[in-house]
């Protein structure tokens, strides 16, 4: 540990935390059935969360327009109080630490545009007021904006600034793809994309059929999906960078196949069929070498919705084979063999649980349902599963409305859903460590998220560099 | 009044001299009968009368068994492709069901080129995976139930739509009941119905 955080730490004893935590209780307006060993909304860690400034950034051109996407993304990382006034006073010629540190942050961003050689730069530099010195600095490549990759770059410092005083990956730079029924075609249901900050909303598919369950590649270069265009719903795979797209698997081809989730070597999918004569369950691919179909389960039962874990080494899977109405949430090895329940099933109580997605970084699985029955029917929370947890402990995250198909961010601490509220359908965003949630896109009837990998950008030769990089100055320490 | 009665006598004046003019005389009836080119012809013509009939005949019967071969065929069709219906989140064949079920057999049975495509359908209850499973296990109950009697596999296929297409709109037990469903598509020996 280094000593300014050793320094943190001893402030985080004498300091409440003044960010706002939303406390999904407080919000309830119905009632929910409750389940034994389930702890209601989000663990308080105790985790403090540091404020942060950002000094008005320098150099013209579209200084002011990256610091305010950058000051979002890290509002949006939950990681960050971010202060939105300046102390007066400010001068940006140099860096007054006694004047932040009176104003109360422990951290302070300043930025400067730079231009060398006809490409533009941010130089980025983190200061630690509490001790007075650059924790870190970089430059950043800037595509103009309105070019394609402008916001994209942004979101990469953002999530540099997030690395470098967490040590962990942020997920400003990604995008959440989704199905919705378009505008005028309500017999079709299309993909669409979204950045994490909710800009950028684009439809991808055309199909003008079914397109629903899409998964994105673990390169982010990829959506494998279900269309039903050919007249029987099969997985294709779309290639975001050349738009072309194909199928993925062709031998079987009575088979009706769904839900793809990409192994973390990106070679290999997980998906479930539904074949003739009452075949049916999940089964892996090899979409590279486009061979070695394997059947995983197979039987009487549904056994759908497959999703690898971080490893590869383990699926969370739906199975209804504790009977009829009460669908559950099992995890068994990649390779197939015996499964194990993950759900809060007990005897007599019922139960409805679907949509599991295993977290990136972690052994954790988010899936949505509840207790219900006939007369409650879609009311479903997100909940979460921490099986690095020494108890094994099971958190609910929602308290409202209807809530499903969550998936993990990047950072392993967001999951993006699909919501109902008494104010309309939205995509929404809940922090997993706070249960702040936010709503990405507003009165869209979203089904089917799934949030993407750390995104870089991979068009037109802009290369916007990998997590956290960034070229370091030769004056930097 | 003089003048009125001038008018009647003028009247029966007109009507007396129609009625007394002399016919004239008759025609001499034909001494000869007719030649043997034209009893030739006569015979011939009522032939061709005869033969014109049957065929008139012949072809109203054609059009009538057409006619009843085409209600047979439409009226087949219509029983093929009655949808049926299931309950909350069962893919059980209820008694009613199985009723219009039998029905198909029947014509199944005595249409072996038919083939046909299930697809299966839920209501918005639910996750909308789930429902896809749901609506095929709804499909492939009823290939089951057809296939138990003896009707070849291959004739059938399934697809689920889950809860995508529902056919009528609305959060009530009305509107469920509608969506919990199998639709019949004739995929081939359509044409061939009511031969």
């Amino acid at each position: 540990m280094t000593p300014r955080g050793a320094a943190t730490l001893a402030r985080i004893t004498v300091l409440v935390a003044p960010f706002v935590v939303w406390v999904p209780g407080s919000a309830a307006q119905e009632e929910r059935a409750a389940i034994p060993g389930v702890s209601l909304g989000f663990v308080y860690e105790g985790e403090r969360i540091p404020p942060i400034a950002l000094q008005p950034f320098t150099g013209g051109g579209a200084a002011a327009e990256i610091a305010s996407i950058i000051a979002t993304d890290l509002d949006y990382s939950d990681r960050f109080y971010v202060r939105d006034s300046l102390p007066a006073g400010v001068d940006t010629e140099g860096i007054q630490y006694s004047l932040w540190d009176q104003y109360g942050v422990d951290w302070l961003l300043t930025g400067n545009i730079d231009r060398e050689d006809g490409v533009t730069f941010l130089d980025v530099e983190l200061h630690d007021i509490v001790f007075s010195s650059i924790r870190s600095r970089a430059r950043f490549p800037i595509p103009p904006p309105g070019h394609e990759a402008f916001r994209l770059a942004v979101h990469r410092i953002s999530d540099a600034v997030v690395e470098w005083v967490h040590g962990e990956p942020g997920m400003a730079a990604s995008r959440i793809v989704f199905s919705m029924r378009p505008f005028g075609n309500p017999d079709s249901k299309e993909l669409y994309v979204v950045d994490s900050d909710g800009e950028g909303l684009q439809r991808a598919t055309w199909d003008d059929d079914l397109a629903v369950s899409p998964a994105w590649s673990p390169d982010g270069v990829r959506i494998a999906y279900t269309s039903y265009k050919s007249g029987l719903p099969r997985i294709y795979e779309l290639n975001l960078v050349d738009g072309s797209e194909r199928t993925v698997e062709s031998n079987s081809s009575g088979a009706q196949q769904f839900s793809p989730s990409y192994h973390p070597d990106g070679d290999r999918i997980a998906f479930w069929t539904l074949e003739g004569g009452d075949t049916k369950g999940i089964s892996t691919y090899n979409i590279r070498d486009g061979c070695c179909l394997t059947r995983l389960i197979a039987g009487y039962h549904q056994n759908i919705q497959p999703s690898y874990s971080r490893d590869g080494s383990k699926l969370a899977f739906l199975s209804n084979r504790l009977g009829p109405q009460t669908p559950q949430i099992y995890v068994m090895p990649g390779e197939g063999g015996d499964a194990e329940l993950l759900s809060p099933y007990q005897y007599g109580q019922g139960g409805y649980f679907a949509d599991p997605d295993w977290s990136p970084t972690a052994d954790k699985v988010a899936f949505a349902g509840g207790i219900v029955d006939e007369r409650v029917y879609n009311q479903y929370d997100i909940f979460v599963r921490d099986m690095d947890a020494p108890d094994n402990r099971l958190v609910r995250l929602t308290n409202e409305g209807n809530n499903e198909d969550p998936s993990w961010a990047p950072d392993g601490r967001h999951l993006v859903f699909a919501g109902a509220r008494s104010y309309g359908y939205g995509v929404l965003v809940v922090d997993t460590a706070t249960g702040r949630t936010r709503l990405l896109v507003a009165g869209v009837r979203a089904e089917d998220t799934d949030w993407s990998p750390g995104l870089s950008w991979r068009g037109d030769g802009v290369e916007t560099g990998g997590p956290g990089s960034g070229t370091r100055p030769k004056d930097a320490r | 009044m003089s003048k009125s009665r001038l008018i009647l006598a003028a009247c029966a004046t007109v009507l007396i001299a129609t009625a007394c003019r002399p016919d004239p005389p008759p025609p001499d009836p034909a001494p000869t009968g007719p030649t043997p080119e034209e009893l030739e012809r006569m015979r011939q013509d009522s032939i061709r009368a005869a033969e014109e009939a049957a065929r008139r005949e012949h072809e109203r019967r054609e059009r009538e068994a057409e006619a009843a071969r085409e209600r047979a065929a439409a009226a087949a069709r219509r029983i093929l492709m009655e949808t049926v219906y299931f309950d909350y989140d069962e893919a059980t064949i209820r008694p009613d069901t199985e009723e219009t079920l039998r029905a198909k057999l029947d014509i199944l049975r005595n249409n072996p080129g038919v083939r046909l495509r299930m697809e299966g359908h839920a209501d918005e209850r639910g996750t909308s995976e789930y429902n896809i499973a749901l609506g095929n296990d709804r499909a492939e109950s009823v290939i089951r139930f057809l296939t138990g009697f003896g009707l070849d596999m291959g004739r059938f296929a399934s697809v689920s739509y889950g809860e995508e297409r529902p056919v009528a709109q609305g959060s009530n037990e009305a509107a469920w009941a509608q969506n919990r469903r199998v639709e019949f598509v004739i995929t081939a020996g359509g044409e061939d119905l009511g031969r």
